[in-house]
């Protein structure tokens, strides 16, 4: 599987980069095996464009990642987050929807945004970008990347998050 | 249609908290009255019990959906797995009062499963305007805000459940 790198939060912050790079948190071929709903601390929230997206996906990232233990200040950073996701993903969105996928543990977490169009998760990133504060996605996440989707679905993004700086 | 949300889980007692928060989100964005709100919160947390106790062996942790659809006058919530059904259970570790429950505060139930075998239960809350039953069955009396249970054919002679004021058709 290829992995398109789309930069990080600090790119000083090489170290918690390459503690990331290790085995991702969903293996894709776990995720595979698992058939058509997510084990232990994940879920898979499938949301139209409209006014649900906001409320209901920060509230599900919210409360894995609260289960999971995670400190206010990285729960606060991750709904940040997930309101710049809500706010774009559907301007680049191959259809209706946008699926979210969540996988919260102790220490790091992923968020997987599926339903994209070709160059969509590119746009959604690019369009994450605050005056004065930066690219809010790039500042929270560890790690940024695009992996092809399963099934011949439209590309994945991709996001890793630390439970601390 | 392409429903408003769906959520995917494993059948675990505690993701029901989540889709409780998330139906919180969800009454949010569509301006659901707090006592309608109440109901569907209830009512959904008790057929997601019922899937985390009933649908799946012990120590088994299968899937659990909850999907929701909003049209101009109802919020149609379904929650599904793909356990064993739904039938008598006489060792039930709980009171029985699961789908009695939702029966009362739903505006209709329907019980049964999917095209591909998923078992359903298919909860309808009128939103705004009357809040009075659906239930139009000939011969069924009506209860006022209480809903009708009814079961799809695949549930058909599975046994009964018991309702206050629901029916199981």
């Amino acid at each position: 599987m290829t992995t398109e790198s789309l930069g990080h939060a600090d790119p000083a912050d090489q170290l918690q980069q390459e503690a990331l790079a290790g085995p991702t948190v969903t293996d894709p071929d776990e995720r595979e095996r698992e058939g058509p709903a997510p084990a232990g601390n994940r879920a898979r929230v499938r949301l139209l464009d409209g006014p649900l997206a906001a409320p209901v996906l920060g509230r599900v990232v919210s409360m894995m990642l609260a289960r999971a233990d995670w400190p206010l200040d990285r729960l606060d950073a991750a709904m940040l987050m997930c309101d710049a996701l809500s706010a774009h993903a559907f301007a680049h969105a191959g259809g209706a929807s946008v699926t979210f996928n969540i996988d919260a543990g102790e220490h790091e977490a992923e968020l997987r945004v599926l339903g994209l169009t070709d160059n969509g998760a590119n746009g959604l990133v690019k369009d994450a970008m605050l005056p004065v504060v930066g690219n809010v996605i790039e500042r929270i996440a560890e790690r940024v990347s695009v992996e092809p989707g399963m099934h011949g679905e439209g590309p994945e993004l991709v996001l890793a998050l630390r439970a601390r700086y | 249609m392409t429903p408003d949300m769906e959520l995917a889980l494993s059948a675990r007692a505690e993701n029901i908290a989540v889709v409780r928060y998330a139906l919180g989100g969800l009454g949010e964005a569509f301006a659901v009255p707090e006592p309608k709100l109440s109901d569907i919160r209830l009512a959904v947390t008790e057929a997601c019990a019922n899937v985390v106790v009933h649908a799946y062996p012990d120590g088994h942790y299968g899937p659990m959906e909850v999907v929701a659809s909003k049209d101009e006058e109802a919020l149609t919530v379904l929650v599904r797995d793909w356990g064993r059904g739904i039938g008598p259970r006489p060792d039930s570790p709980g009171l029985g009062l699961g789908l009695s429950l939702i029966a009362a505060l739903a505006d209709s139930v329907q019980l049964g499963h999917d095209d591909i075998e998923h078992t359903e239960v298919r909860m309808t809350f009128l939103l705004g305007g009357s809040q009075t039953s659906t239930n139009t069955l000939p011969g069924t009396s009506t209860v006022p805000g209480t809903g009708a249970l009814q079961s799809s054919g695949a549930l058909q002679g599975t046994g009964s459940l018991p309702g206050p004021g629901g029916r199981l058709t």
